[in-house]
């Protein structure tokens, strides 16, 4: 799976925009949309919000937990901890990014969220190769994460599944007795 | 009253505060739980030095020359002693059980007085550390935050001859040698515990400030109260302070407002009283003093004060000007600890050390006590200021100058920049502005057309107003119009193609958008604040003095444009007890709206003669105590209240910016937890808000009839709810009065609901209703000629075939068929039986005709209603059109079966409009199971029904013609006997006839009523006895089986009424 695509599933989050235009309800395959009035705040799908702040229609109010304070105490919470802590949006990193990107204007203290951001998910995809280490060096044959989140799943799938087949194949040609198939 | 109160001013945020003067007096200074302290050069000071030191400041007080001690004391029970230059020398008192509430240091430096929580006042000597006296007087508490009073002492200043503990409601005073109980002041006026209590510099006086907002003040020889005083709001006094020069006294409240006392009686007044005797009257507060005793203080003054200073003070009281006194210390020692049980001292407070020697200059000589007259009425409150809907606070730097449902315009008054931001919300109507605000603009309005800003005047500049025009298809965009000299403009609004400006001569003018003069006239009082939507111009204004913190508002609502009229002509507008005016406006759809400081919002009830009806209070909504909701508009449809919520504040800031939160109305009905409560109601809720269509559409505009009809559809489909709860509940009158407010063809549909579920006597007076709306119908459509168009509505109806007939005053045909459709369908419900001797007995030969003409009219009339706009007796207008239009299809039989049975047979409605067969499937599944509920309570006479139960059910419409043959066992009965009932009474009408032959029926043996059964069956064919048999059946079946039944019987009506719903269509 590409990043590209994971944020693509991540653009069907729900989003508050204030909208600057007025526009009756719009009926599309994924649900009804709207109705849209200036000033009031509405839910939309990122894609959608991106779209129109792009075009200057609306302003994108940020996600309750994108807020230094909540992500301060989630960062907190997330090296204090060794197993994952629950992450508020599953698809916080990409939308994080696809906030900040087009409309940091939006969104007060955007750098600082930034940083915080990324403090997690290093934070995380840190645990998540020390895992990765420790499941390898202990030959366990399976492990439960719980709390991972698509992108961070992704960033390490094909590379620890190409990896433990490769371990496979070279622990399977060590073993005596064993022909070589491959 | 001798002492002036001044206006409150907002100085921190809320929580604890504490004010103190400095030794000239020629500033107060404060400090707050915001962590500030403010340095204010007077009341009116908008701009007070403001430093922040800390998170949370909890007392002020002003380093004097002399200073070298400070007492702290923490959460940790202790208290201690630092001297405050080096730090080096600490004392620590111990012995309090629990968190020290306040500390004061004697004047001479010898002892040191503390209260705890522990309930207990002690007096300490510093020197030896140790506890010279102590008083379990106060009541306990565990925490300085649970305590009821702050429990501030105060040493007699200079002296220190008297201590006061403020306890309770009184204030004791203890003496400093004995260390007992001298005396104690108190006042009626105290109701609430006494928070703090300080001396008048002089030591004469004892101001007092307690937790209900009462500030009292006692003349301490003569322990009389001489001054009382209300906070305007009544918020707890949590800091006071004398002025050095005393005259005056500055406090604060938890709320963070700093007030002003002014002509407090001081000692210098008192001197002065006694110098030149002959100025007395013109001292207003001269009464209060008797002249023996104003020589004892004077003699006490003129020890203590050199006389080189007399003039000074005496200039000082003429003409209130805050002259350098004498350079005394003021002795206030005390403050609160930190809440959060910090261990770190909370603060350092630093104590002056008197310069004089305490002498004994102030004698408790008692002078005769006299009493004065003393104004205990309520108290007048200060009127409240012009402003704009939808701004915050003037002295802001950074403000809304006006937030509405157009858009947005900022002010910024800072350093660097002097400027105006317009945003519109709608970005379609114009792009943002951002104008230099030379003039100084205070005011501002948005419409759709337009900017209006305007300023008050300074020496030099008249007041202006200037209006950007945006709009204008000109070049000229914008004006500006000087108001006269001296006049200067209070408040201002925008309307369509006008604005409006009050101003301080009491007067209002009106200009064109476009910059003309137009008409100006007077106010009665003072303007509060205006608003404008579409023609409509709203003014409240002062109608007169409030009392007791109340505001006495009027209003006027103007009509302007073409029909120039004044719809509210200024009477009294409705607030909240103790609270102002927060907002106004009009809704989107143009109802004035107002909101009041304890966040209720009023709407104006145009159907109501003009009443103010409370639908929200947004402080429900609110988690916390301070939280407010800053309104931004109101829309009545939808129904939205668009607000700020704000967070500990009343106002939002402007940055970060805010977002808009919805909240949903709430009329404050009685007992919405229950069914009943919520949809009183919503009902009423629906009711209200679309009162709007009536006046939108009578003022021609266009109006969204579908959100119309789709209101009084839900407000029907709601009066039917109610009426089958009332009917669950067996509240018969109750459903009549719902039945009252209901259209009538809902009514029809109430009918068969009450006859469905065996609600007879309902039934009955529900078509006497029916008929009653019916005729009422008529008599308005009477008075109006009958419009060509209706008949060609009725034309257009695929049924005016089935009408010819009826107007031909044939309709019994016509109207069988219907009926046995009806009962074929029903025919399995026994329940029904009780019916059908009635339908029955009205369609027997002899009965009587009704009138058939009449009855026909009223059909006729009423199909002919629907197409217009005729109101409902319970005075909903327009009602009626929009349910008939929804029951058009398929309503017309109904009035025919009403009509020609003269409503006695009222379950044969075969009216279901299809929009509704939902609800109905709903109601009908109750009646089923209430049915159901009552069967199991007779069911023994029950099963003496079922028997003549098939009998009388008619079968199925196919066989109309010989449906009418077959009679029920009482028919045969009724016939055989209806001489003998006549004869008993010979003024009986036909419905009288077989009231009582069912009556005497009744009372029949259950085999004498099996046999006329028997008899009845045999009258009848073969083939249908048998499908009554098994219809008879299954209905024994149902009646042996009640569990089973239960369950089935309501799935059965619905089944059923599905399928009758489909035969309809």
């Amino acid at each position: 799976m590409d990043p590209a695509e994971v944020e693509f599933l991540a653009e069907k989050e729900m989003v508050k925009i204030i909208p600057n235009f007025s526009l009756d309800k719009i009926y599309l395959i994924g649900g009804d949309l709207g109705p849209f009035n200036p000033g009031l705040p509405v839910e939309v799908p990122v894609w959608l919000a991106l779209n129109l702040k792009q075009r200057q229609k609306c302003r994108i109010v940020p996600p309750e937990w994108m807020d230094t304070d909540k992500l301060e105490e989630i960062r907190e919470q997330e090296r204090k901890l060794d197993t994952f802590t629950p992450i508020p949006s599953l698809y916080y990193m990409e939308l994080t990014k696809l906030l900040l990107n087009h409309s940091a204007d939006n969104i007060p203290k955007a750098d600082e969220i930034r940083t915080l951001v990324k403090d997690i998910w290093d934070t995380r995809v840190a645990k998540l190769r020390l895992s990765a280490d420790s499941f390898i060096s202990q030959q366990e044959a399976h492990a439960q994460l719980d709390n991972l989140t698509l992108m961070e799943i992704n960033t390490t799938r094909s590379f620890l599944l190409d990896s433990l087949n490769y371990m496979y194949k070279l622990r399977s040609n060590l073993q005596p007795g064993r022909s070589q198939d491959y | 009253m001798p002492c002036e109160r001044k206006p409150m001013r907002y100085g921190h945020s809320e929580g604890h505060t504490d004010v103190c003067f400095d030794d000239e007096g020629k500033c107060v200074v404060t400090c707050g739980s915001d962590g500030d302290v403010r340095i204010w050069e007077s009341l009116d000071d908008d701009d007070p030095k403001s430093i922040n030191v800390g998170e949370k400041v909890y007392s002020v007080a002003l380093k004097n020359e002399g200073a070298n001690f400070g007492i702290l004391f923490s959460s940790d029970f202790i208290v201690k002693i630092v001297e405050v230059v080096d730090s080096s020398q600490q004392k620590t008192l111990r012995g309090h059980d629990a968190p020290i509430l306040s500390v004061a240091l004697d004047p001479s430096d010898e002892f040191l007085a503390s209260s705890s929580c522990d309930g207990s006042v002690a007096v300490w000597s510093i020197e030896s550390q140790t506890q010279v006296a102590q008083w379990q007087i106060l009541q306990k508490s565990s925490d300085v935050s649970n305590a009821k009073s702050l429990c501030r002492l105060a040493w007699q200043p200079r002296s220190g001859k008297l201590l006061a503990v403020p306890v309770d409601l009184t204030i004791q005073l203890y003496d400093r040698n004995t260390w007992t109980h001298v005396s104690t002041l108190s006042d009626d006026l105290i109701s609430q515990v006494v928070n703090v209590v300080v001396w008048s510099p002089c030591g004469k006086f004892l101001a007092a400030g307690t937790v209900g907002g009462n500030l009292l003040v006692w003349d301490v020889e003569a322990k009389l109260c001489i001054e009382r005083q209300k906070h305007e709001k009544g918020f707890t006094v949590c800091g006071m302070a004398w002025h050095p020069s005393g005259g005056r006294i500055a406090y604060t409240d938890t709320e963070g407002c700093l007030g002003l006392l002014e002509g407090v009686p001081s000692s210098s007044s008192t001197v002065q009283s006694t110098k030149a005797a002959a100025a007395k009257e013109t001292h207003d507060y001269d009464d209060l003093f008797d002249e023996d005793d104003d020589r004892g203080l004077d003699e006490g003054m003129s020890d203590s004060r050199s006389p080189v200073k007399k003039p000074i003070m005496e200039e000082d009281d003429d003409d209130d000007d805050l002259m350098p006194a004498t350079g005394r210390p003021r002795n206030r020692g005390s403050f609160l600890d930190d809440d959060d049980n910090s261990q770190d001292p909370s603060c350092v407070k630093l104590d002056g050390v008197p310069e004089e020697d305490g002498s004994s200059a102030i004698l408790p000589a008692v002078g005769p006590a006299v009493s004065r007259p003393v104004y205990e009425g309520p108290m007048p409150t200060q009127p409240q200021r012009a402003f704009q809907p939808g701004s915050t606070p003037v002295h802001l730097m950074h403000r809304f100058m006006v937030w509405n449902s157009v858009g947005i315009v900022r002010g910024y008054n800072d350093d660097q920049d002097n400027a105006i931001d317009v945003e519109f919300h709608d970005t379609a109507i114009h792009h943002a502005m951002h104008l230099t605000n030379t003039l100084g603009h205070t005011m501002a309005d948005l419409s759709q057309e337009a900017v209006l800003l305007a300023c008050e005047g300074t020496e030099e500049l008249a007041s202006k107003i200037q209006c950007l025009h945006f709009s204008c298809w000109d070049t000229h965009k914008d004006w500006i119009v000087d108001l006269p000299k001296g006049e200067d403009v209070r408040t201002l609004c925008l309307g369509q193609g006008w604005a409006a400006v009050a101003t301080s001569a009491l007067m209002v003018r009106l200009f064109s958008v476009g910059g003309v003069q137009k008409e100006i006239f007077s106010l009665p009082g003072a303007v509060v604040c205006m608003a404008g939507h579409g023609e409509q111009l709203l003014i409240v204004y002062h109608r007169g003095t409030g009392f007791d913190g109340d505001q006495a508002l009027g209003i006027q609502l103007l009509q302007l444009g073409h029909k120039r009229r004044q719809v509210i002509h200024g009477e009294p507008l409705p607030l909240s007890r103790k609270s102002y005016l927060a907002w106004m406006g009009f809704t989107a759809e143009g109802t004035p709206c107002c909101i009041d400081s304890e966040g209720v919002v009023r709407m104006l009830n145009r159907t109501l003669g003009n009443m103010w009806t409370p639908v929200c209070n947004t402080r429900d909504s609110c988690k916390s105590k301070s939280d407010h909701y800053w309104v931004v508009g109101v829309h009545e449809n939808p129904q939205q209240l668009r607000c700020i919520p704000c967070k500990g504040a009343r106002y939002p800031p402007t940055l970060p910016r805010p977002a808009v939160a919805v909240l949903p109305f709430n009329l404050p009905y009685c007992q919405t937890t229950t069914e009943k409560g919520q949809m009183e109601e919503q009902y009423w809720r629906s009711v209200l808000f679309q009162n709007h269509y009536g006046f939108l559409s009578s003022s021609g505009y266009e109006i969204d009839s579908e959100g119309q009809s789709r209101a009084e559809k839900e407000q029907q489909e709601l009066l039917m709810k109610m009426f089958a709860l009332s009917c669950k509940l067996e509240r018969e009158f109750r459903c009549v009065e719902l039945a009252e407010i209901m259209t009538h063809s809902v009514v029809t549909l109430a009918i068969r609901y009450a006859s469905r579920s065996r609600r007879m006597a309902l039934a009955q007076r529900l078509s006497e209703l029916a008929l009653e709306k019916a005729s009422q119908i008529q008599e308005e459509e009477q008075e109006e000629e009958e419009p060509a168009y209706q008949r060609e509505y009725r034309g257009s109806n695929q049924m005016s075939r089935r009408l010819a007939p009826v107007e031909n005053g044939c309709e019994e045909e016509e109207e069988y068929p219907q009926e046995e459709q009806m009962d074929a369908e029903e025919s399995t419900e026994t329940r029904k039986l009780s019916l059908n001797p009635f339908k029955k007995g009205g369609k027997s030969p002899e009965r009587p005709s009704p009138k058939p003409k009449y009855l026909i009219n009223i059909f006729k009339l009423q199909v002919s209603g629907a197409g217009k706009s005729s109101s409902s007796p319970a005075g909903q207008p327009r009602t009626t059109n929009v349910l008939d239009s929804m029951t058009m299809s398929n309503r017309k039989p109904a009035p025919l079966g009403s009509t020609s049975k003269q409503g006695k047979a009222p379950v044969l409605k075969p009216l279901a409009p299809k929009p509704k067969s939902k609800t109905q499937a709903t109601l009908l599944q109750m009646s089923a199971s209430k049915g159901n509920s009552k069967k199991l309570e007779d069911s023994q006479s029950e099963a003496e029904k079922v028997k003549p139960a098939p009998a009388a059910t008619p079968p199925a419409s196919a066989e109309n013609i010989e449906n009418r043959k077959p009679k029920t066992g009482f028919q045969l009965w009724l016939e055989e006997n209806r001489k003998s009932i006549l004869a008993d009474n010979p003024d009986f009408e036909e419905m009288d006839v077989i009231k009582e032959g069912m009556g005497r029926f009744r009372t029949l043996s259950a085999e004498e009523r099996l046999n006329w059964t028997e008899r009845a069956k045999g009258d009848s064919d073969p083939k249908k006895r048998k499908r009554e048999d098994e219809e008879g059946q299954v209905d024994e079946q149902t009646e042996s089986d009640e569990g089973r039944t239960k369950k089935k019987k309501p799935l059965d009506t619905s089944a059923k009424l599905s399928a009758f719903a489909f035969n309809k269509e």
